[in-house]
């Protein structure tokens, strides 16, 4: 038999070690135990309680001026601090494991800090894994309707205008209908939703919305694909809408993989009649770099219809043309900086050109010559400096 | 006691370290976890039975599992759950302040899964992934 080397320093270690250090080690062990017992137990007590209700909330304050009064996002060449600043609270109460009631109050400065209810459902979960939802709810259309007002959850400083701005309304009531299919390493979700809206600040009342999404995700690759139809009645641009149908269809995609961002979107809007259809996306790549993320973005919208518009008589076909046509191109140059724990600053500079003969979809750029269809402003230049919070 | 301990241990001709990397535990009962599952549990997807707990923002040990398991940083998991709590789909595992608290409450509870650092490994858990 081998001699083992091994063993003969821990004979002599243990022989060495006091026997105070054992008793020590005792009640080190004992002390311990207690504790994690200690916490086992405070660990349940609040867990039942956590369970059943949380309190979030999200807030950001924006600083956004321009170089000239086209009124691009609301910018002027004076500054502006309530055009994306804004405060939510979230409350979500588990009834059981299976429903709860969500409720999110927003306040805009946009809109006078009016308190309204962008969320407010109650939804409840099948045995089966589907899931339904009755209440006030986000129409589902972009990328980032679900959460478009949480700016901390969002690369940019905000979503591209000219995407984002196609749809005059971002919730509606009525319910919807989703499934997630659960692969190895990827979710698929079917989504169908329904309902009713109005578009805010407007005589527009939205009825017999329907549409359907399906969305892929890998946690690094997400590809989205949706369809959304409304009848719309009242009156718009001065227009007298009869049950007219608008249609929306929409494609996107993101990348992230912890490095580098990426994600686009590309939507169009068609509706009956007069008022104008839309095409439009952007792009966004962003790299992060520790606690900075670069990013840049390029986005375009143009209406897709004006020949039916110039094919009406005269007097119509000016007016129409000059109020409904739009074209505009957007640059933006920005940075988002995590300074510190639940905070994200956000810088930008957006360059929006490109406007054509159109006023580039700023109701406030007045027309300088309808014959010649000439606008004061051909391109407008919007800087950004903005915080988002989440708590 | 600390440094009575470690040259104890360096008498041994073993080679501890201070960390010795993270690994995934679940109670005594529970089997094996694959790494799929383990990143879709950690961000609230998957197999809605099991109970998470993460390690309170701030713990390196959390920093390190998350990128390694689910790849996102502190910022953007930050991001992601505001995401998933803002659109009603789901609020963060609850989280626990310690490696013995991680322990505790995934020993008390055959659901439960948590991290910690391999070195804080004992009996009353068991490791159900390696990542």
């Amino acid at each position: 038999m081998h001699f083992n080397v091994k063993a003969l320093p821990i004979a002599i270690s243990i022989a060495l070690v006091p026997a105070a250090a054992f008793a020590d080690e005792a009640t080190d062990a004992k002390v311990a135990k207690l504790e994690q017992q200690v916490q086992a137990l405070q660990a349940q007590q609040t867990k039942s309680l956590t369970e059943k209700f949380n309190f979030n909330g999200f807030i950001s304050g924006a600083y956004i001026s321009s170089d000239n009064d086209a009124g691009y996002n609301g910018a002027s060449s004076s500054a502006d601090f309530s055009q994306d600043s804004k405060i939510g609270f979230q409350g979500t109460f588990n009834i059981s494991n299976q429903t709860q009631a969500v409720l999110q109050l927003m306040m805009k400065g946009e809109n006078d800090w009016d308190v309204e209810a962008e969320w407010a459902y109650l939804s409840h979960r099948f045995d089966n894994g589907t899931k339904i939802r009755g209440g006030k709810l986000r129409v589902p259309l972009f990328m980032y309707s679900d959460y478009l007002d949480v700016g901390y959850a969002q690369p940019f400083a905000r979503p591209p205008t000219e995407v984002y701005d196609q749809v005059p309304f971002s919730s509606y009531t009525g319910g919807d209908i989703s499934y997630d299919f659960e692969f190895e390493d990827s979710t698929l979700t079917l989504q169908g939703f329904g309902g009713e809206s109005t578009v805010p600040n407007s005589d527009l009342d939205l009825s017999n919305i329907m549409g359907a999404n399906v969305s892929w995700t890998d946690l690094t690759w997400t590809f989205r694909a949706v369809y959304g139809q409304t009848d719309l009645d009242g009156e718009a641009n001065g227009l007298m809408i009869d049950n007219e149908q608008a249609v929306f269809n929409g494609l996107g995609g993101s990348f992230d993989n912890g490095s580098i961002i990426a994600v686009a979107e590309w939507t169009t809007v068609e509706i009956d009649g007069l008022l104008s259809d839309h095409e439009s996306g952007y792009l966004t790549v962003g790299y992060r770099i520790k606690s900075f993320t670069p990013y840049a973005t390029i986005a375009y919208v143009k209406t897709t219809d004006d020949d039916v518009r110039s094919n009406l008589p005269p007097q119509l076909a000016l007016p129409l043309s000059l109020g409904l046509n739009e074209k505009r191109t957007a640059y933006s140059l920005g940075l988002r900086w995590d300074a510190i724990d639940n905070v994200a600053i956000k810088f930008d500079l957006t360059y929006a050109t490109d406007f054509g003969d159109t006023h580039g979809g700023l109701d406030t750029n007045p027309v300088i010559n309808p014959f010649t269809k000439q606008f004061q402003f051909d391109d407008t230049l919007v800087y950004t400096v903005k915080f988002d919070a989440v708590f | 006691m600390k440094k009575l301990l470690s040259v104890f241990a360096l008498s041994l001709g073993v080679a501890f370290t201070a960390s010795a990397g993270v690994v995934v535990i679940g109670n005594n009962a529970a089997g094996d976890m694959s790494m799929s599952d383990a990143k879709k549990a950690f961000l609230g997807k998957g197999d809605n039975s099991l109970v998470v707990y993460e390690l309170d923002e701030g713990n390196g040990t959390r920093s390190e599992f998350h990128s390694t398991v689910t790849g996102k940083s502190d910022a953007q998991l930050k991001a992601f759950w505001s995401k998933q709590v803002f659109t009603g789909k789901g609020n963060p595992p609850a989280t626990v302040a310690s490696a013995a608290a991680m322990k505790a409450a995934v020993a008390s509870n055959p659901n439960a899964i948590g991290y910690i650092d391999e070195a804080d490994v004992d009996g009353t858990v068991k490791v159900i992934l390696k990542p």
